[in-house]
């Protein structure tokens, strides 16, 4: 019930902050410029732009909501009430996922393309989402402004998206798997252009697990570095 | 005198802190990075996918430029925005600098960055053939566009999220220098009214007068309103 009403009062600073019309912006943008391609090239151009754009953004917002709130003394105020680091961690990376889930749902919807597995399409924009709010999350800790965040996610997005270039094929590429954008990218793709049930099965997983990893390590951030600032005994 | 120490003083400010300064030069690894996929990846792609990139080398050039604006204008908007939860614009608009000349001082920073940073990318990536003056013009034009997100950044937004939110918005109006390609004749003529639009349009025209002049005016039409916006807020 708590997480609940995080995740909602989450939702209604997200909408008074303008995030839902910023994406409603950005999605007919995308339309526009998709609608001019041609079929060959938009079934791979779409999967790139729903991993490039809506299901990354909560790495780009996360560390601006953060700051913001760390300013406004929200941290001080969730050490003394019964919401837990957790439900605050969870409440922000699902209420960004549900952002980004509505901009991928609406790009794939209104373009030109069929066959689209729409099951593994939320799912893999959700797991995606979820890793990439949590790094941010984790990138955040030290940081004092958001000059200082953009800066320390350079490292983090080049270390997740040149991996991703091993899609293109070469000998052995498929180990690159294990870098978890490359396999959020693969279950993505398998949206789109099917995949293998049990190959689908394998990456879910193994995305399930990475999110609980990047979920336990970023809670734990949060609290040493954001809430307690090293302070704790 | 008192803006050369503030910009002085700006300067340290950005040196002081290793992270500013990497920011301020991560156009730089921009380049780098394009001129590497230019070289590497286009001919990757021509010979696998039978696209050839070369055919839209004028869109690339002006996507680069706009992009080291748009990130510059960016990060001299978040500064301000630092400024301004730190009260640092009021007092400074107690002081003899003024709040123009706070301004002046903040933009001016960006702007002279993103003129020489333009230039450097055109050289470096060497993919149009165009007049040493058009280069001057897109320089000056890139500078005074950092300078019109910057202000768009500062004046739209009260505080980070908000700042982000626009900045994310911001990024889109790039789209707009690639209207020609979309065949769309709605977003041609409503892309004539953004600074980007011109950048493409200067590159695709280096000779033409009209797209030298209508570009500028824009662009200053912008500059004016947002900089009149600023001043005249309370």
């Amino acid at each position: 019930m708590r997480l609940l009403s995080a995740i909602w009062s989450d939702i209604k600073f997200q909408a008074k902050q303008g995030f839902y019309l910023v994406y409603l912006i950005i999605t007919i943008m995308y339309l526009i410029l998709l609608s001019m391609l041609p079929p060959n090239v938009l079934t791979i151009a779409l999967p790139l732009v729903v991993f490039s754009d809506p299901s990354v953004l909560g790495l780009f917002f996360i560390g601006g909501i953060i700051l913001l709130e760390k300013s406004q003394g929200v941290m001080m105020a969730i050490v003394v009430t019964p919401l837990k680091t957790e439900e605050y961690v969870l409440s922000k990376a699902i209420s960004l996922a549900l952002v980004s889930v509505f901009a991928a749902i609406t790009i794939t919807a209104l373009s030109p393309i069929d066959n689209v597995n729409w099951f593994l399409l939320i799912i893999s924009t959700i797991l995606t989402a979820g890793l990439f709010t949590l790094s941010g999350i984790m990138i955040n800790a030290g940081c004092n402004n958001v000059n200082q965040y953009m800066v320390k996610t350079i490292p983090y997005m080049l270390l997740f998206t040149l991996p991703c270039f091993s899609l293109l094929g070469f000998e052995y590429s498929y180990l690159f798997t294990v870098v978890p954008s490359v396999a959020a990218l693969r279950l993505l793709l398998g949206a789109y252009h099917g995949i293998v049930r049990y190959e689908a099965l394998g990456l879910t997983l193994y995305l399930v697990v990475m999110n609980y990893l990047f979920f336990r390590n970023s809670v734990r951030i949060f609290e040493n570095k954001i809430v307690y600032q090293d302070q704790k005994l | 005198m008192i803006n050369f120490i503030h910009i002085k003083n700006d300067l340290k400010q950005v040196f002081r802190d290793p992270i500013m300064s990497v920011l301020l030069f991560a156009p730089l690894l921009i380049v780098a990075v394009f001129k590497l996929l230019i070289i590497f990846l286009f001919p990757f792609i021509a010979t696998k996918f039978n696209f050839d990139l070369s055919l839209y080398y004028q869109y690339l050039m002006a996507g680069i430029l706009i992009l080291i604006s748009g990130m510059l204008g960016i990060v001299i908007g978040f500064m301000m925005l630092d400024d301004k939860d730190g009260n640092i614009a009021e007092l400074m608009a107690v002081t003899p600098l003024g709040r123009s000349g706070y301004l002046v001082n903040r933009l001016s920073f960006s702007s002279i960055l993103c003129f020489f940073y333009s230039i450097i990318a055109i050289y470096v990536l060497n993919v149009i053939d165009i007049p040493f003056y058009t280069i001057l013009l897109l320089s000056i034009l890139s500078g005074v566009y950092s300078i019109i997100i910057g202000l768009l950044i500062f004046s739209g937004a009260d505080d980070k999220v908000k700042g982000l939110t626009f900045a994310k918005g911001l990024n889109m109006l790039g789209i707009f220098a690639f209207s020609d390609l979309f065949a769309l004749n709605w977003f041609s003529i409503l892309s004539l009214i953004f600074p980007t639009y011109w950048i493409t349009r200067i590159i695709e025209s280096p000779h033409s007068i009209s797209a030298f002049l209508l570009g500028t005016s824009i662009h200053a039409i912008w500059l004016i309103y947002l900089i009149y916006r600023y001043l005249t807020k309370k």
